[in-house]
């Protein structure tokens, strides 16, 4: 079992590594497509459909600046997954290191309890939770642009902040549960 | 049977034009009519028609060719231009008296296409005939199945409503009971919920199962009367009636299609409904708004009409229409066509009928919920376009009614959590924009949790585009708060249509939170987007509101705006957003001093607390003292380097810098302006304007140039023989107004 | 033109989509073009009922005219119903030369013997495929038109499809068909389905097929573009491995769509928290079904997406092996 530890290794000039780990290993293709677009900064994407990553290709692997589950939301798996996947990763990365990314968060058939279960595991860990629309190339542009965002702040590219100050901005919370909210 | 029809000593069209036509002597007319029936008389339709009518009970049906040859002369008829009003009725009543055994009856209920409107009466009576023969079930379904494919085109439902419990006694009924709970959910209205059908309706529930028609009228009773209906409604309910596989459909859209009747829009609007409330089946058109085309109603129908009591929404063609028979309007079926005519949305905002509101309210819930938060797909094969334009229109209703929906604005507290903040982001921010004031203590976590998540990772634009959506909610609640507010009551209504009411100090309470929101997000934002112009420029936009707060909406309330605000906007460097800043802060003294005049005049009046002005004050000085003294580094700024440490970064007089001459912002005026004041000079000392008379000069250049909030701020904030004369008066007296203030040097003008 | 064959006519009409009805007729040629032509399709089904009844009955036509209309609709949409799979096992020596006119011939003659009052129509379709229509009636009663068994066959292959045999008359054409193909013994081939294709491409092996290489396929250009170079796929040699299995269990491309596949559990029940049950003797019988609109395309791909482990299992991988989709499973051996 090996751990994936977010300082262990040095940074290269320029450059962000991100690495999105999906179960169903579909939307990860788009977002890839789009974020190597990027031309500010180098980016370097790896895929990945469930941690721990393999050892053979330990060595080459660069620095992993944000880990970005991918969880679809209509697939009790996709869930399970991304939960059993949590444990390879060092603590450090949950200093704003880590950011959760849901899809089909308006289907019919999420269950009731999958949303919640996930909006939960968000709040514990103090990570960002994203809805991405991936059906459509739009969405996972804009979804591929924010991902961008953090990323460049989670490797350090942007001044003034680090990860953890904007995790501490952009950390999931609760939902109240409002049905017909009532002001009484 | 009360109203037999009969045929025998007038034609068919005569029915029709009955009323009319029997109080008419015009001979004219009179000829014209006999020369018709004469006509009329030889047509095999008509014949048919009378056959139907005429023919006694008990008559055999099988191996009957008479009944066959004018059974398929009716269809023939029908399925090409569909059936009269009259032709309908005898129909209708000749199938559901099984006058001629069941057997004909099926075949005859598929042939009714009407051309154009299903007389009332005729339902009425079919739906009496229901209890006193013994129909086969299959034609009982059949037979509702038709009533709800052609409920719109029924010429009037009063009489239909005058018999609703009598129609709900099939309720019990297991095979009807789908199509009746539909029927009934069309035809109810607030009188008819009753105790005793509550419980009818549960007592079923708890026979059948939650079945989703029972659920469905179930909720539309407790949109009604909330307090006879106990009964919690899942938010997420399937498709409540089924989309029934009418075999009428096609065929009547051909018939329509046919005659090119203008009543086309009517059938749009009965299948409007039924493809919304069957969201799996639906392939397409499903946001698409049922339209309120009127339907153009001969002459004696109308006549008719108006002698019953109701008028269709759809007749209503002109405003003067509306205002005559204001009161006596009869909604149409399907509420969310109101959306689409600015003459019903005239009526609803004059009438403030409760129960339309609560319909409205209870269709466009729904729809938002069904085809943006759960819907079947997901979104994936969802025309875009269509989503657009549903929103769009939502959004032009809100403006014009000038105010919201509670249900949309419950779908997008829902919307919120799960945006992800780009799908048809204008509409939803101009939504978002319309949310009326929220109580300060749910604030929170329905609008600023989700909004900081969205804000924080997302483009600069968003940031752009939601400061802005801020600004316009911020402008309603204080509009609606200038309008709604009374004078000797401090409760105001949140909205003109639901009695909350929330308190003032509820709603400054709110305002506030608003405002410091916003100024959380606007001194993060520009420290993560480097204070960005275009993202300041909408940050001032924001404040630009805020300090008119008292003047401009008499809400006594004053914000400033937060150091993260204030500073990168003074250090800016473009000059527009120093000169708006400066406008901002002319703004706030003169909000402040109004105030405390007023604080003064009315004892019990509100208090603006000493940390406003102090925070103020502070401001004041360190512009003053940047901008006019030259002195940056006075003791009490909030902005304070040592002084070795300026020395060591080798600017000479690194005091002086961000005075109107040297700051960034207008170091290329103060040169342009040395330049053409001593046109003959070669070397530039910028520090020559500093005389007093260039000084005053310069000004009056920079005035010209467009900087009126910066001339405003001068001419106010500093004493103005400080700027005539420059012998030093100070301007103490002015800031000691405002509080307790700290000392304002000053100008240190030679 | 009897009422029997108006009813049957009636039947049939109703069975045909209106977008169909035309080219079917056209197809047919017992009508005169003019006669088709004053035919109007825009009107209700009933009503061109009415008017094909009357042009039949002008035209003189009878059963036999009204169930070759029945035959050319069948043949060009065999994907309705249930269709069930027979193999045809020991053949006599000269099984492999029977050819269609002796088949018929034969098949007449063995299943008039057997029973009296059979009607039967042998077409050879395009596609090398023979069918076969039987409409039966009882020792006295002439033939049921309304409900009769369609039976596909192709000469020279073990394979035979039959839809709507009820179980009275099973036997009688199982014999029939035995006969007449020179064969010894048929059994049931344990795969039934709605879609008459999938189940003889299934069976046929008309389908795309990998097969086990100890060399993993040979390396693909790299493809330089920008994307490629920075995006890289940490499990990638997992995915391919897997995708490999699933290809050589199901094959690559398009497959037969079957539409389920049943496995009848007949073993011991085993679970050690319930000892109960555990110490029963007699087996455990329960049943399992999937179902999907193509069964094998959503099994491939829960061996290609990693949610059914590879390499595949036994149990899933014997349906496009075996041909079949209906199991039995008994303790240690997998049986019919």
């Amino acid at each position: 079992m090996s751990l994936l530890k977010p300082f262990s290794k040095l940074p290269d000039l320029n450059t962000a590594n991100i690495l999105l780990v999906e179960n169903e290993e579909q939307f990860q293709q788009n977002l890839a497509d789009t974020l190597v677009e990027e031309t500010a900064v180098t980016v370097n994407v790896r895929l990945a459909k469930s941690l721990p990553l393999p050892m053979e290709n330990d060595e080459s692997r660069p620095r992993i600046d944000l880990v970005v589950f991918i969880i679809n939301l209509t697939s009790d798996k996709s869930f399970e997954s991304a939960k059993a996947s949590l444990k390879y990763l060092d603590p450090g990365y949950f200093l704003g290191k880590v950011c959760f990314v849901a899809t089909n968060a308006r289907h019919a058939s999420v269950r009731t309890g999958c949303l919640d279960a996930l909006r939960q595991l968000a709040a514990l860990l103090h990570c960002p939770l994203l809805f991405a629309e991936d059906q459509s190339p739009e969405g996972a542009t804009s979804s591929a642009r924010r991902l961008l965002t953090i990323l460049k702040v989670a490797s350090g590219l942007v001044p003034n902040t680090t990860a953890l100050y904007l995790s501490s901005l952009t950390r999931c919370t609760m939902p109240p549960d409002i049905d017909q909210p009532s002001f009484d | 049977m009360a109203t037999q029809l009969n045929l025998s000593d007038s034609d068919s069209s005569d029915l029709s034009d009955q009323s009319v036509f029997t109080r008419r002597s015009n001979r004219s007319l009179r000829i014209a009519e006999q020369e018709r029936r004469k006509k009329e008389e030889e047509d095999p339709f008509v014949l048919a028609l009378k056959y139907f009518s005429e023919v006694e009970a008990g008559t055999p049906a099988t191996g009957n060719d008479e009944l066959e040859n004018n059974l398929v002369r009716v269809e023939k008829v029908a399925f090409s231009r569909g059936l009269s009003p009259e032709a309908i009725s005898v129909m209708l009543d000749f199938a559901m008296s099984l006058r001629m055994g069941s057997s004909p009856c099926a075949r005859v209920l598929k042939c009714l296409l009407p051309a154009s409107v299903v007389p009332q009466e005729a339902v009425v009576r079919a739906i009496v005939w229901l209890t006193v023969r013994k129909l086969p079930i299959s034609t009982q379904v059949l037979f509702m199945k038709w009533v709800l494919t052609v409920f719109d085109m029924i010429d009037a439902k009063d009489k239909l409503r005058a018999i609703y419990g009598f129609i709900f006694s099939f309720v019990t009924d297991e095979n009807l009971c789908p199509f009746i709970c539909h029927l009934l959910y069309l035809l109810t209205r607030k009188e008819n919920v009753r105790v005793f059908r509550v419980r009818k309706l549960l007592e079923q529930q708890s026979k059948l199962g939650r079945q989703p028609y029972l659920l469905y009228l179930l909720s539309l009773y407790k949109v009604f009367c909330p307090e006879l209906v106990t009964l919690s409604i899942p938010s997420r309910m399937k498709s409540g009636f089924k989309n029934h596989i009418s075999p009428w459909k096609s065929a009547l859209i051909a018939v329509q299609k046919r005659n090119d009747m203008q009543v086309a829009s009517s059938i749009s609007l009965a299948f409007a409904v039924r493809d919304k409330t069957a969201s799996r089946k639906r392939k397409h058109a499903h946001l698409d708004l049922p339209s309120l085309n009127p339907v153009t109603i001969k002459e004696p129908q109308a006549a008719q009409s108006s002698s019953r009591k109701l008028v269709p929404m759809q007749q209503i063609q002109s405003f003067a229409q509306l205002l005559q028979n204001m009161h006596r309007i009869e909604l149409p079926a399907q509420m969310g066509s109101l959306l689409g005519s600015s003459l019903a949305l005239q009526y609803l905002d004059c009438v403030q009928d409760e129960s339309a509101l609560l319909r409205l309210n209870f269709w466009l819930g729904y729809t938002l919920h069904e085809e943006f938060l759960f819907c079947s797909d997901g979104g994936a094969n969802k025309n875009p376009e269509e989503a657009l334009q549903f929103l769009n229109r939502l959004l032009s209703v809100q403006h014009f009614l000038q105010e919201g929906f509670n249900s949309s604005d419950a779908f997008m507290y829902k919307f919120l959590n799960v945006w992800d903040g780009s799908l048809l982001r204008p509409q939803i921010l101009g939504l978002l924009s319309n949310i009326p004031v929220i109580p300060s203590s749910q604030i929170k976590t329905l609008l600023f949790d989700p909004l900081m998540q969205l804000f924080f990772t997302s483009s600069l634009f968003f940031k752009c585009g939601l400061i802005e959506c801020l600004n316009h909610m911020l402008l309603k609640w204080l509009t609606w708060h200038s309008a709604y507010a009374l004078e000797d009551d401090l409760d105001i209504s949140l909205n003109s249509h639901t009695s909350i009411n929330i308190t003032l100090s509820g709603f400054k309470d709110s305002v506030m939170e608003l405002v410091h929101f916003v100024g959380r997000l606007a001194s993060v934002g520009l420290q993560l987007e480097d204070c960005h112009s275009l993202l300041l420029s909408f940050i001032l936009d924001f404040y630009e509101t805020v300090c008119d707060t008292f003047l401009k909406f008499g809400l006594p309330l004053v914000v400033m705006p937060p150091p993260g605000v204030f500073y990168p906007a003074f250090f800016a460097a473009d000059p527009v957003s120093v000169d708006r800043l400066a406008f901002i802060m002319h703004r706030y003294k003169v909000n402040l001093t109004s105030a405390k005049r007023q604080e003064k005049v009315t004892e019990q009046g509100f208090h603006i607390s000493r940390q406003t002005f102090r925070e103020f004050n502070r401001y004041q000085v360190f512009l003053v003292n940047c901008l006019w003294n030259s002195n940056m580094c006075y003791p009490e700024a909030d902005v304070r380097l040592s002084d070795e440490l300026l020395a060591k970064s080798g600017v000479p007089q690194f005091s002086t810098r961000f005075d109107l001459i040297h700051h960034p912002a207008f170091v290329s005026y103060a040169l342009d302006f040395h330049h053409k004041c001593w046109p003959g000079r070669k070397d530039t000392d910028l520090n020559s304007i500093k005389q007093s008379k260039p000084w005053n000069w310069y000004l009056e250049y920079l005035f010209t140039q467009g900087f009126d909030g910066l001339k405003d701020f001068v001419q106010n904030s500093i004493n103005q023989r400080v700027m005539m004369a420059g012998d030093g008066c100070d301007n103490v007296t002015q800031s000691q107004k405002l509080g307790s203030a700290p000392h304002i040097k000053q100008p240190l003008l030679s | 033109m009897d009422n029997s064959a108006k009813h049957l006519l009636q039947r049939l009409v109703r069975r045909i989509p209106a977008s169909m009805l035309k080219s079917t007729l056209d197809k047919w040629e017992r009508l005169t073009a003019e006669k088709r032509k004053s035919l109007d399709f825009t009107q209700s089904k009933w009503i061109i009922t009415q008017e094909l009844v009357a042009l039949c009955e002008k035209s003189e036509l009878t059963v036999k005219h009204i169930t070759e209309l029945e035959m050319i609709y069948i043949t060009e949409n065999p994907n309705q119903g249930m269709w069930h799979t027979f193999q045809l096992v020991e053949p006599e020596d000269d099984a492999h030369s029977v050819e269609l006119m002796q088949f018929k011939e034969q098949f007449k003659s063995h299943l008039r013997e057997l029973q009296r009052n059979v009607s039967v129509k042998i077409k050879k379709h395009t596609d090398q495929a023979v069918w076969i229509r039987v409409a039966w009636g009882d020792g006295l009663s002439s033939p049921n038109h309304l409900k009769a068994t369609y039976v596909v066959l192709y000469l020279q292959t073990p394979y035979v499809f039959v839809n709507a045999l009820s179980s009275k008359h099973k036997p009688l054409l199982l014999q029939a068909l035995t006969l007449s193909t020179r064969h010894q013994q048929i059994k049931a081939a344990n795969l039934s389905g709605q879609k008459l294709t999938a189940l003889r491409d299934l069976l046929m092996r008309q389908y795309q097929q990998v097969f086990p290489t100890k060399y993993p396929s040979p390396l693909a250009e790299s493809d330089q573009s920008i994307s490629k170079l920075r995006v890289e796929k940490v499990q990638a040699e997992a995915s391919a491995n897997r995708h490999r299995m699933a290809g050589e269990t199901f094959g690559d491309g398009m497959l037969p769509a079957l539409q389920s596949a049943v496995f009848k559990l007949e073993t011991k029940f085993k679970d050690p928290t319930n000892e109960a049950m555990t110490q029963r003797d007699e087996p455990f019988i329960c049943s399992v079904k999937f179902s999907s609109s193509n069964l094998l395309e959503s099994l491939r791909h829960c061996a290609s997406s990693g949610i059914a482990s590879t390499p595949v299992t036994p149990m899933l991988s014997s349906i496009p092996l075996k041909g079949r989709n209906y199991f039995v499973i008994t303790d240690n051996v997998l049986t019919a």
